[in-house]
């Protein structure tokens, strides 16, 4: 019984740094902006059903939607890079014309196909993006 | 009728997909910022459209998933831990499932640079007021057949669907409508009438929205700025605005027949000088063939039809300028003495 209290309590204490770190982490929230516009978002969740009157909710999800299109921009720049550093060794005139670093459909298409992210798109299908887009979640054990 | 149908259907859709064109074209902006943050200096077009698919694709789902999450918890609205729930099931965190979708986000947000975006939006969808029309009751009228109960919404007036003469319509469109009263009218012709009242041509809307909108502008290529419009000084406009007293608004636009006009005022005084005619040439009876000298017909960065007129001067030469001065002063010598021979 005893025991049992203890561990309520200990519950309770745990539940209360949740819920203070939960507190710190919106407000901390509230002082990035995102690079997406709050409008678009909640006009793309409102779509989807999503109902809250809290700002800091469609800001969460606009920041988690920056986050993923960093990742998958971070991926295509890394594949970009890769390409330029193989073709530069065989041609080292267009050197000057490669520097400029260009988001190509190729690399793209590698980017997302990466299993690491959430969402999967097979390389003949991303021209069909509406039909076969699905969202996977990817547990690592 | 299914042509009217379709027709119908066609003009819905085009208002679908107006309205997501701005949705979209924000969208591209956005991610366009984004990976320009991450590194990337040019995109191509495909490929920013598709990653700025995927990010809606990806917003929507977590909108799905949280209704869904507050759905079964009892709930109408969503609340902080459904949103939580909802980005570790679409698989935001990579590493183990303790550390968190949450502790991921807050890393991001301390590391990560802050680009706000680059324009202003309105909030959107703007909600017009709702305008609610009255029942057969409140107005006091009576329905024409007994099958139709009193509470349901009264008849439009007989003038909406009737094709009758608009002062707002232009000249050529007033005569369409005639001809379509003379022939008949259907529902096709209806919908084309409404769409005369609200609507201009597709094409001629498209690009004046193009015009306007700024996000549904033609991005700027590499290098290249925007301009800011020089502003005609308004004694040329208004002579511009006298020799066309016939030309309809949307000509204006046509600018590049505006900058000719004094030549074109001209060319038919030549000719009757030359058949020794006595008559003075009248502005009215003038003919609408437009003479064209070299001028370019795009003008490249401009996007304001107002502000058209003003670009062909940007890039013309000043040649042009004494050329059209002198056809000024002839026109008018000639004016005030017809019988005398003008050498050009």
């Amino acid at each position: 019984m005893n025991q049992g209290q203890q561990s309520k309590q200990g519950n309770r204490h745990d539940d209360d740094d949740d819920d203070a770190a939960l507190s710190e982490f919106l407000a901390s929230l509230m002082d990035y902006t995102p690079t997406i516009p709050d409008e678009l978002v909640e006009h793309y969740l409102a779509k989807s059903g999503f109902q809250c009157p809290d700002v800091r909710l469609v800001r969460l999800v606009a920041v988690a939607t920056q986050k993923f299109i960093g990742e998958v921009a971070t991926n295509a720049l890394q594949h970009c890079k890769a390409r330029q550093a193989a073709v530069v060794k065989d041609k080292r005139d267009k050197q000057q014309k490669d520097k400029r670093l260009i988001l190509a459909m190729e690399d793209l298409s590698k980017a997302l196909r990466e299993p690491v992210l959430a969402a999967r798109v097979t390389a003949p299908e991303y021209y069909y993006l509406a039909k076969n887009l699905t969202c996977y979640s990817y547990t690592v054990e | 009728m299914s042509d009217g149908g379709r027709e119908f259907e066609s003009s819905q859709g085009r208002k679908k997909s107006r309205n997501s064109e701005f949705v979209q074209a924000i969208a591209r902006i956005a991610v366009a910022q984004v990976c320009e943050g991450m590194g990337f200096q040019g995109f191509q077009q495909s490929a920013l459209g598709t990653l700025s698919d995927v990010a809606v694709r990806y917003i929507r789902e977590i909108g799905k998933v949280l209704n869904s999450t507050a759905n079964l918890a009892g709930r109408t609205e969503c609340n902080v831990f459904d949103v939580i729930h909802g980005l570790e099931e679409l698989g935001a965190s990579e590493s183990l499932a303790e550390s968190g979708a949450v502790r991921e986000i807050d890393q991001y947000i301390n590391m990560a640079e802050e680009i706000p975006f680059v324009c202003t939006i309105p909030c959107f969808p703007v909600i017009k007021d709702w305008k609610v029309k009255p029942s057969f009751v409140q107005v006091g009228e009576t329905p024409p057949g007994e099958h139709i109960p009193a509470w349901l919404r009264a008849f439009p007036d007989p003038k909406t669907y009737n094709l009758v003469q608009d002062a707002d319509v232009g000249m050529d469109k007033v005569e369409l409508v005639k001809d379509h009263r003379k022939k008949g009218r259907s529902l096709s012709d209806m919908q084309r009438q409404l769409d005369c009242k609200g609507y201009d041509a597709p094409m001629v809307k498209s690009k004046r929205v193009a015009d306007i909108n700024p996000f549904l502008a033609v991005p700027l290529r590499f290098g290249e700025k925007e301009v800011s419009p020089i502003i005609l000084p308004t004694k040329l406009l208004d002579e511009n605005v006298v020799q066309n007293p016939t030309a309809r608004a949307s000509h204006v636009v046509d600018d590049v027949t505006n900058h000719v006009s004094a030549l074109e005022t001209f060319a038919p005084a030549i000719e009757a000088i030359k058949s020794r005619e006595r008559k003075k040439v009248h502005v009215n009876s003038r003919s609408t063939v437009q003479f064209k000298f070299g001028i370019g017909k795009k003008f490249l960065g401009i996007q304001n039809e107002g502000v058209a007129k003003t670009t062909s001067w940007f890039g013309s030469d000043s040649t042009r300028d004494e050329r059209k001065r002198r056809a000024e002063k002839i026109l008018k010598e000639s004016m005030e003495n017809p019988k005398e021979l003008v050498q050009l």
